[in-house]
């Protein structure tokens, strides 16, 4: 017998959707900061030939970071029903609730970003803090800068890769049940931090440093999207449901269809520009056209991280096992 | 410590909602939020069609992700094995809410709490049944304890066979169901 399911009780019957852009901002500045800590401690560590003049640029990366992610957690704060109930995350750790693992990860992270930005400050800027306690901390954290950069690594991938690792512990959502979104989460943000770094890079060879590694980034970022939707297509019937909006063209469904193209332009398109910027001839110092082309590539792979948290939050709330039933 | 449970009888189910009103006025629930809903699902093709009426709360699940999810311990599990949230605990992250596979939980709009389904916990504390019970005309809800062997869901379930909504999620759920559709004799 052919089975239609031609109506529900529509009053009573919930549409679930409770994580808005506010959480889709945090998930990207979180993934964002990671990504920075990650590539802007690369840059402390990689051997350089001779004096790298954009050291006396970097320091501002690590500045950045505390200020990137504050910004985050404003956003994530707003989502809170009760934000003055919020201490009660730090009266509890419960190890199976990734959630309050990333309350957790967050608080530790901000006391090593804050030093890891006062150690990475130049001499001269150090002299002009007014409060001597501050200065003598910087002071003191100036010859463990290195040190700093390699624990930031460590702290960059564990912020970028819980926000991902929560989504997909929710087997509620079959969009996020996938083990591959963490991954997917790391990579774009690492990738997202090249990005930024690429933007605020002052010199050519710095720049092209990080075009290189954004180019693997990226790729990796493209390969990984296509097996998470393949993934989900082979799986089982909600595994499938919970793909379809990107796949509909209905008018329902269209912000959904538009990320993938948009994600389907922009990646693709900045590891093409990005390609031409490593191989091309560049002159001592970088025409205007370049610096253009090199910023415009990293802008869309800034766009494309935003994209992929966006598109994910929203599609995922919409996944479920409700019709199945 | 007893171990709550309830049985939902659907074949008993006549679709008069008084479970979704004596739910709303014994908890208090804000208008246009609900802890529990009689989903009305129509199968088959004009005009031999045929309905079931599914009476849908939280399930008290005994392996529940809601609980695991929530960063505070705000949503937690309580000896008698109904899962229960600790109001003064809850920072409204809605984790809760997505990790739900049976979309039972909301936030409630005027406190901004997460909010569902207890059991009617206050109720039985005082030896009473949830109301959405106490009031179900058709007896399609019937609610009590499965470790005492002798109590009436212990033996509707020995004696009936019954499922659980979505088994495949993994969350071990304590509401049951049994005789969707009986058998014509
Ligand atoms: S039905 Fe939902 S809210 Fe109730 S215990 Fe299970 S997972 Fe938690
Ligand atoms: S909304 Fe409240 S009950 Fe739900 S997970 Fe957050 S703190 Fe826990």
């Amino acid at each position: 017998m052919e089975l239609h399911i031609v109506g529900t009780n529509a009053i009573t019957y919930p549409a679930m959707h409770v994580w808005d852009w506010r959480v889709a901002s945090y998930l990207f500045l979180g993934g964002l900061s990671g990504g920075l800590m990650i590539m802007s401690a690369v840059n402390y560590i990689r051997p350089k030939n001779g004096q790298n003049a954009d050291t006396l640029n970097a320091w501002k990366i690590p500045v950045l970071i505390p200020i990137l992610l504050t910004i985050g957690l404003i956003f994530l704060n707003l989502d809170l029903e009760r934000k003055l109930h919020a201490f009660w995350f730090y009266l509890t750790f419960k190890p199976v609730s990734p959630m309050s693992w990333g309350a957790w990860i967050v608080l530790i992270i901000y006391p090593l970003l804050i030093a890891y930005a006062l150690a990475a400050l130049p001499d001269n800027i150090t002299r002009t803090i007014k409060y001597p306690t501050i200065r003598n901390w910087a002071d003191a954290l100036k010859p463990h800068l290195l040190k700093l950069a390699k624990v930031n690594i460590i702290a960059g991938v564990l912020l970028a890769i819980y926000t991902g690792i929560l989504l997909s512990s929710l087997v509620a959502r079959p969009l996020w049940n996938s083990p591959i979104l963490p991954v997917l989460f790391l990579t774009s943000g690492m990738s997202t931090g090249a990005a930024l770094m690429i933007i605020l890079a002052k010199t050519k060879e710095m720049k092209l440093f990080f075009t290189k590694i954004d180019i693997w980034l990226i790729m990796a970022e493209l390969l990984i999207l296509v097996l998470m939707f393949y993934g989900h297509y082979v799986g089982d019937a909600v595994h499938q449901q919970a793909i379809a909006p990107f796949f509909s063209t209905s008018h329902e469904f269209f912000p959904y269809f538009l990320s993938i193209v948009v994600l389907g332009i922009c990646l693709p398109l900045a590891v093409v520009l990005k390609f031409l910027e490593v191989t091309g001839e560049h002159t001592e110092e970088l025409t205007t056209s370049s610096l253009l082309m090199m910023n415009f590539s990293a802008l869309l792979v800034l766009v494309g991280g935003a994209v992929i948290r966006f598109a994910l939050v929203y599609a995922g709330q919409l996944s479920g096992y409700s019709s199945y039933l | 410590m007893p171990r709550y449970v309830m049985v939902i009888d659907q074949s008993r189910c006549i679709g008069c909602m008084s479970c979704v009103v004596a739910c709303k006025r014994e908890n208090d629930v804000p208008p246009e939020q609900y802890r529990t809903r009689v989903v009305e699902m129509v199968r088959g093709e004009f005009p031999r069609l045929r309905t079931e009426m599914r009476s849908e709360l939280c399930n008290h699940c005994d392996d529940p992700p809601c609980v695991h999810i929530c960063p505070t311990g705000a949503s937690h599990q309580e000896k008698d094995g109904t899962v229960q949230i600790d109001r003064r605990k809850c920072v409204g992250c809605k984790a809760c809410i997505t990790a739900c596979p049976y979309d039972v939980r909301y936030i409630n709009e005027e406190h901004g709490y997460a909010d569902k389904c207890s059991f009617c916990q206050h109720r039985l504390k005082e030896g009473k049944e949830p109301a959405c019970v106490a009031t179900c005309v058709g007896r399609s809800r019937i609610f009590g304890d499965l470790d005492d062997p002798n109590s009436e869901v212990s033996q509707l379930l020995r004696e009936n066979s019954w499922r659980v909504l979505k088994p495949e999620v993994g969350t071990k759920p304590h509401v049951y169901y049994i005789n969707q559709f009986p058998r014509k004799s």
